[in-house]
């Protein structure tokens, strides 16, 4: 093989050297033949290999790559002959013959392209050197043995076949059971069915009042109103429950609730980079797109083929056409560490998470671990991975363009409708007019006179028009001369810290590059300073002719900045402008200065440029007809200190007024790259350490009858996105119909819910698992005693919500508890902690202080302050969170903003309470118990808040007495009626505490408010709101 | 002969290849969601860890790693090339940069280190430098998430955490892991997957801000702790109710007496930051009260009180090492607010006799170049880039060399030639020396045992005592 590569490589160009090449690669062919025999050695040879090579592989090698170590190194074994010429997972340590080709040689030479070795430290010079002289002579080498160590276990590959979930789903027949009358779901047959086996006895049926709390929980995320309650209770017609499942299941607070839980695997958040609030771009119209989804109950298969692929779909519609977009934002929102400097490791993390996202969410495995090697447990090979990786490498997600060395996601223009239009250029209007109030209030307070002095930010230099100087990725150089400059005497010199600023303008004025020159201080000679010659080079961007702009680097210091002469701007050979500041119009003041003896002018005009001559810029006579421009400071504006604060704030306003400058719609999206391609193994998970190229395709344990191939002129994520919801594909439906279990029943058939790989727990009921999945994606409507749900996700949540299982009460038994602590078996509903923001929704829905209104963006980047860094060179703006309107504070936790470095103050109940790591991929959220919550719950400005918001809405109804206050109260935090008995015990606590509350230091407010507020406290805070039973 | 697994453990030293601590955990009754003090697998050099985390990237070719030919070249082109895979900013006219401070010979070991850090100077002979230090990153949030987690990509357990879990803690009041005036992120003090109760405890103020608290939300400022009490004992009284009325529930339960606990610590924690038991030559020993010196001196002086109290990971953060510009200026600044406070830790902990048994780092998340950077483009402030090519740190006290140096980097301080620990090989040698195996400190988590290490991690045995 090698032998044919090498001669067709070369046959074309280069005939001549035919016969040596063929030499030689027959010569390697012999030395790499398994019957290579040790005699055949010349014995000088062998010395070479004794006296110089085996004692430092002994000495230096051996301990990790070698029999004697537990497990050679990245499989590499450097103690046979065999295994330092195959190598390890690296590829060959050593080519015969050729020194560059050997990585070993790369390794000891500390090359930093690739493992240091020995890692102890660099061998001496003269030993590396005669490691290249061994290979050079052919590597000879009569160590014998096999190449690799074989270990237990290692020819125990995992396979699809042992594993239960990757087995088809079997139709599963309703078990029979000895009490017919309990199961009212087909759910119950296989519920009861085990506990009868177990000799178990399912709970009772929850109380009422307790399903209702459960349900509307479950289903919403909000506590009943005690509307809901009172007409729950009072209905007693038989479907009174159903009615309930149906209005929870058509409002829209499901959609708010169901979302958040897609939103936990999805990594979403407002904000960027894995560690930072980098601006990313409108995130929000994914997480909208999500909550829409869920409310209109679109076919979870659409739902999956739109997230991975919808940009590759064919749409009717606009509309539609944005939300197929939008979709893809599921792929494109991660936690990307932007600021990489290495970018091709970016575009591999990129790859990884997106794979991750694939494998764990819709097929329950951690793909991940094959990225560096075969996985351990689960039939999934590395070169699965690779084919994955391809389809994702061929996909734009995000791209180096800067400010610095940052990247950004790439985000694709929606498509606009004629409302959109419409929509939009009103809002342009209405942008244009605020920023001409804008500029009109600046313009009237900058010409309040300014104490007889020029505007200092007038003493510059701009040229009149744009230059095409701008192609994208060219590079341009500026060259001049320059040094500092003076006026009349040392106080008007160029001092430490002056400079000048030299900025290249785009056509709207941003700057494309800024360049500051520091000439040395003046020294205070008579004859003018010499100019020094000084230069910069910029890189375009191809945003359109460009502009030179020059200023003093500080603006109100009244001295000089400097001087400039001889400005040349070229791109490579091509002169673009010449300059030599010569042509000017001499004008107004001419001055001798007696400590400089310089001539200096002021009110020059200059050809071509702004700036000069209007205000107070200069030039200074160098020689005869030899002029340089001087950029003078100017004097500190002499403004009334409002007028001062007022300009600066219109500064800002106007400053953030253009960073939201209406423009078209765009979505954090995918699109395929221009020339899709396959990857290569990246051995070991290195991208600079490439294998063998891997065809673009899927898992090869899940084998389906269609065919599916990636198109090879896409990337591929079409025919990903069929495959994932084939029905031939056992994983999707089990993972997804295991997740639903979870969310109802607080835990799953398969409790790992992201992983139903081979050392998972397998499923407490199979047959159950089976029969819901089969169901889920049935698409055959047939009412009988199976029903199809077609991949609907509200059916199946009715189904779950209506079996006799989901009603049962969370009582503790004795036998339970005794035969089946966990619950395994669901002989109880689990209780659970309310999760964070259903915790934070609670507290505001009590308070009173919900606000209902959905969707759209959360960050309030029209705030000033809410941005940092507009404008910026090395770093892209930021989002600061240091403002949150009113308006958006209270609306549901899923629309406030999520931030993936969240600023300590904001929403830091979601953190508290275990809310997810927005970077981490969470099917399942933890419920930890630690001081810190009860700290939080205890003493936090925001559950005070609440409570004080709580009590004054109980305080403000005239038609209550306090009887009835404690009695409301309770109904609307515990959802139950209370006793006569436990409302006067309360009562008394809310008196004695007010007495007490008179008496103490201080009281700040009026003892009868504060008692209602440390009681509302406290039943906020307590268990009964805090668990749903 | 009747050996106790546990007396069977610790008289083998470290024999019992292959199983996992959680295992052990288990076989003897401890849950690993406890915070007892457990007993390592092998014998401990040190009790605990104060982490110093100079955040930013300290200057090694200017602090710690001499080098004459970078002085010698100062001004020069690069003799060697930059990685083709990192995108640069600030390089275009990139030189060498000479060291920014002049070096001395200190102590008997005659640590070669700047002349900007006097008094940690005096300490030269308990000081183990680290010069071939390797990272995988030149960007902050990575490096310091594998500074501190030991991965570069992943949400994993801090360092901290895995000795809480492996260790637990010998002071029942206090968490086991605190962080004081974290400059990282949240997740690298976090548990990750290892119980939350592991996870590292911020403290967010150090006695400068007059009501400010050291721990978030520990107190209701505008109730007195009388009304605080009659107000918890009716919430407890209705949490109880409900628990009579459900029977058993470790969950609710543990809710309750977490209330209780909150309690406590609001009446106890305050103490944490009163100085005023301290003694003014203690005060003055960390700089205390006295410019550029308080806030860090406080930092550390706080260290030693936790590190007495048994806390068993304690991080001092500090910020300001990221000297990508007018580093002439600002790194003489910074070095003496650090100078003081840590030379009086060191010695603070040394006439205490706590010395031998904590183990003091002091350490970035990556160093610098040797080449010079310069953001403004003007050429007059210039500093350094990022680099984890090669840098150092240092360690110093439970069962490390003294005196010492270990590692070497090129002539020009860029890439590490000899002696090269990475952060997975420094991560196993502070488990070590915490009697930890860094191999057998496992958890199980989605069907395979995670370690701090990863597959990775060696044992510098050449710097321990």
């Amino acid at each position: 093989m090698a032998l044919l590569v090498l001669y067709s490589s070369r046959k074309n160009n280069c005939s001549r050297y035919r016969n040596p090449v063929i030499t030689t690669a027959v010569a390697w062919w012999f030395f790499l033949a398994p019957g290579f025999a040790t005699d055949s050695i010349e014995p000088s040879k062998i010395e070479f290999f004794e006296t110089y090579i085996r004692p430092v592989l002994v000495e230096q090698c051996y301990e990790c790559h070698s029999a004697q170590s537990e497990e050679p190194n990245g499989g590499l074994r450097l103690d046979t002959r065999a295994g330092i010429r195959s190598g390890g997972d690296s590829g060959a340590a050593i080519v015969p013959g050729r020194v560059e080709a050997s990585r070993l040689i790369d390794a000891i030479s500390f090359s930093g392209d690739f493992y240091d070795m020995p890692p102890k430290g660099k061998l001496p010079e003269v030993v590396i050197a005669r490691f290249r002289r061994w290979i050079e002579m052919g590597a000879p080498d009569p160590r014998e043995g096999p190449h690799k160590a074989l270990k237990e276990n290692e020819h125990q590959r995992p396979h699809a076949k042992d594993l239960w979930s990757l087995q088809p789903i079997k139709p599963a027949k309703l078990p029979v059971v000895s009490d017919p009358a309990w199961p009212v779901q087909r759910i119950d047959h296989f519920i009861l069915k085990e506990l009868e086996r177990q000799g178990l006895q399912p709970a009772p049926a929850a109380h009422r009042h307790a399903l209702l709390r459960r349900i509307t929980f479950d289903l919403t995320g909000l506590p009943p109103t005690p509307v809901e309650i009172n007409e729950f209770v009072g209905d007693q017609s038989p479907d009174a429950f159903e009615k309930v499942v149906e209005r929870l299941l058509t409002s829209e607070a499901f959609g708010d609730h169901w979302a958040r839980h897609w939103l936990d695997l999805a990594c979403y958040a407002d904000t960027g980079d894995a560690d930072g609030n980098v601006l990313i771009g409108e995130a929000w119209r994914y997480r909208d797109y999500v909550i829409e989804a869920f409310n209109s109950d679109k076919p979870f298969d659409q739902f999956i083929r739109e997230q991975v692929a919808g940009d590759l779909l064919s749409a009717n519609t606009s509309i539609e056409r944005r939300e197929q977009i939008v979709a893809t934002g599921f792929l494109a929102i991660g936690p990307w560490t932007l600021q990489n400097y290495i970018k091709g490791q970016l575009a591999a993390d990129v790859v990884d998470h997106q794979i991750e996202k694939i494998g764990r969410i819709f097929l329950g495995m951690s793909l991940g671990c094959a990225r560096c090697h075969d996985h351990k447990f689960d039939p999934v090979p590395t070169r699965d991975y690779y084919a994955l990786a391809g389809i994702f490498h061929s996909t734009l997600t995000t791209r180096h363009d800067g400010p610095g060395v940052w990247s950004r996601i790439v985000p694709t223009i929606l498509p606009e409708s004629e409302v959109h239009a419409g929509k939009r250029k009103a809002s342009l209007r209405e942008f244009e007019q605020k920023r001409q109030q804008i500029k009109d209030r600046q313009q009237s307070l900058q010409q309040e006179p300014l104490d007889g002095l020029p505007s200092p930010t007038a003493n510059q230099l701009t040229l009149k028009e744009g230059l095409d100087a701008n192609t994208a990725n060219q590079f341009y150089e500026i060259s001049f001369e320059a040094g500092p400059s003076v006026w009349a005497d040392r106080s008007q010199a160029t001092s430490e810290n002056d400079g000048l600023v030299f900025e290249i303008l785009r056509s709207n004025e941003t700057v494309l590059h800024r360049y500051e020159y520091t000439p040395q201080p003046w020294s205070g000679q008579s004859q003018a300073q010499s100019l020094e010659p000084a230069m910069f080079k910029y890189k375009g961007d191809g945003t359109g002719p460009v502009r030179l702009r020059i200023k003093p680097r500080l603006e109100t210091i009244g001295r000089f900045g400097g001087a400039v002469d001889q400005l040349v701007w070229t791109t490579g050979e091509v002169l673009i402008l010449r300059e030599d500041f010569n042509s000017l119009t001499l004008t107004a003041i001419t001055g001798r200065q007696p400590d400089t003896h310089l001539t200096v002018y002021a009110g020059v005009q200059l050809p071509g440029w702004l700036g000069a001559g209007i205000n107070h810029s200069h030039a200074v006579k160098i020689g005869e007809k030899d002029y340089a421009i001087q950029f003078f400071g100017g004097n500190p504006p002499v403004l009334a200190d409002e007028t001062r604060k007022e300009l600066a704030e219109l500064a800002s306003q106007l400053q953030v007024l253009e960073f939201n400058k209406p423009k078209i719609d765009e979505a954090l999206a995918l699109r395929d790259v221009e020339t899709p391609r396959d990857s290569p193994i990246y051995i070991r998970g290195d991208f600079n350490n490439h294998g063998n190229v891997i065809p673009r395709g899927f898992l090869s344990a899940i084998r389906i009858q269609d065919n599916f191939q990636v198109n090879r002129a896409t990337s591929g994520r079409r025919e990903l996105a069929e495959w994932l919801i084939d029905p031939e594909n056992p994983l999707t439906p089990r993972v997804l119909v295991n997740r639903i279990w979870q969310k109802m029943f607080g835990q799953g058939l398969v409790r790992t819910v992201d992983y139903l790989g081979t050392v998972a727990e397998p499923p407490s009921h199979p047959a159950l698992l089976d029969d819901l999945a089969a169901r889920f994606i049935r698409r055959d409507s047939s009412e009988g005693e199976s029903p199809g749900l077609a991949w609907s996700l509200k059916g199946l949540i009715r189904e779950i919500a209506l079996s006799r299982s989901y009603r049962m009460s969370s009582d503790n038994n004795a036998a339970g508890r005794e035969i089946d602590p966990d619950n395994r078996l669901f002989w109880r509903m689990n209780r659970r902690r309310l999760e964070a923001e259903e915790i934070r929704d609670g507290l505001l829905s009590v308070s009173g202080r919900l606000n209902p209104h959905r969707s759209g963006p959360s960050l309030a980047l029209e705030l000033v302050g809410n941005v940092a860094g507009i404008g910026g060179n090395a770093n892209p703006p930021t989002y600061t969170g240091a403002i949150v309107p009113e308006a958006i504070a209270t609306r549901r936790t899923i629309y406030q903003a999520f931030a993936r470095k969240r600023p300590a103050a904001l929403l830091e109940i979601l953190s508290v309470f275990d809310f997810p790591n927005r970077n981490e991929i969470t099917g399942q959220r933890d419920s930890t118990t630690v001081p810190t919550q009860a700290l939080f719950l205890l003493n936090s400005p925001y559950v005070k808040a609440a409570a004080q918001q709580t009590a004054s809405r109980l305080l403000a109804r005239d038609d209550l007495e306090d009887r009835q206050r404690v009695e409301y109260l309770r109904l609307m935090v515990f959802n139950r009626p209370s006793d006569r008995a436990t409302v006067e015990r309360d009562l008394e606590f809310v008196r004695e505490y007010s007495a007490a509350y008179a008496i103490s230091e201080n009281p700040l407010g009026s003892p009868r408010v504060d008692g209602w507020t440390q009681y509302c406290h406290a039943l906020l805070i307590s268990n009964e709101f805090l668990f749903l039973e | 002969m009747n050996y106790s697994r546990r007396q069977l453990l610790t008289s083998s030293a470290c024999g019992f290849g292959g199983l996992a601590l959680g295992d052990l955990l288990r076989q003897e009754g401890f849950a690993a969601n406890s915070l007892s003090a457990r007993k390592p697998h092998c014998r401990a050099a040190a009790k605990r860890v104060i982490f110093l985390f100079m955040q930013g990237g300290p200057s090694q070719m200017d602090m710690f790693d001499f080098k004459p030919a970078l002085a010698r070249f100062h001004g020069g082109v690069l003799p060697f090339s930059l990685p083709d895979s990192e995108a640069t900013v600030g390089l275009d006219n990139t030189r060498l940069l000479g060291p920014v401070t002049s070096f001395g010979r200190q102590g008997q070991s005659g640590l070669q280190m700047t002349d900007l850090l006097p008094e940690l100077a005096q300490h030269a002979d308990d000081l183990c430098v680290l010069r071939g230090m390797k990272s995988d990153s030149p960007n902050h949030p990575v490096a310091t998430m594998m500074l501190h987690t030991g991965t570069t990509n992943q949400i994993w357990p801090s360092l901290g955490a895995w000795v809480s879990y492996g260790l637990g803690t010998e002071n029942d009041q206090l968490p086991s892991y605190l962080t004081i005036l974290p400059v990282e992120g949240a997740r690298n003090y976090g548990s990750a997957f290892l119980p939350a109760i592991h996870q590292g405890t911020p403290i967010q103020e150090v006695g400068i801000t007059a009501g400010k608290l050291p721990i978030r939300h520990l107190k209701d400022a505008e109730i007195p702790n009388p009304l605080k009490r009659r107000q918890l004992d009716f919430l407890q009284s209705i949490n109880r109710e409900q628990l009579d009325r459900l029977g058993e529930d470790q969950k609710m339960e543990g809710v309750i007496e977490s209330m209780e606990l909150a309690f406590r610590m609001q009446m106890e924690a305050p103490k944490l930051v009163d100085f005023s038991g301290e003694t003014k030559t203690t005060l003055d020993l960390y700089g205390i009260d006295q410019t550029p010196t308080n806030q860090m001196g406080r930092q550390c002086l706080l260290a030693r009180r936790f590190a007495e109290a048994g806390v068993r990971f304690i991080q001092v953060g500090m910020g300001g090492w990221d000297h990508h510009g007018q580093i002439r200026s600002a790194l003489p600044n910074q070095c003496a607010a650090a100078d003081k406070p840590i030379a009086g830790l060191l010695a603070d902990l040394k006439n205490r006799g706590l010395l031998a048994e904590t183990l003091v780092v002091w350490a970035g998340e990556f160093g610098r170049t040797p080449h010079s950077q310069d953001l403004g483009g003007s050429g007059s402030g210039v500093g350094r880039e990022h680099n984890p090519h090669g840098f150092t740190i240092w360690l110093a006290g439970g069962g490390v060399k003294g005196g010492m140096t270990y590692g070497e980097t090129d002539d020009f301080g860029y890439r590490v030639v000899q002696g090269k620990v990475h952060i997975h090989d420094l991560h196993a040698t502070i488990l070590h020396l915490l009697g930890l195996d860094h191999k057998r400190l496992t958890y199980h988590q989605t069907g395979r045992d995670f370690r701090l290490t990863d597959v990775h991690g060696r044992v510098c045995h050449e710097i321990l005592i």
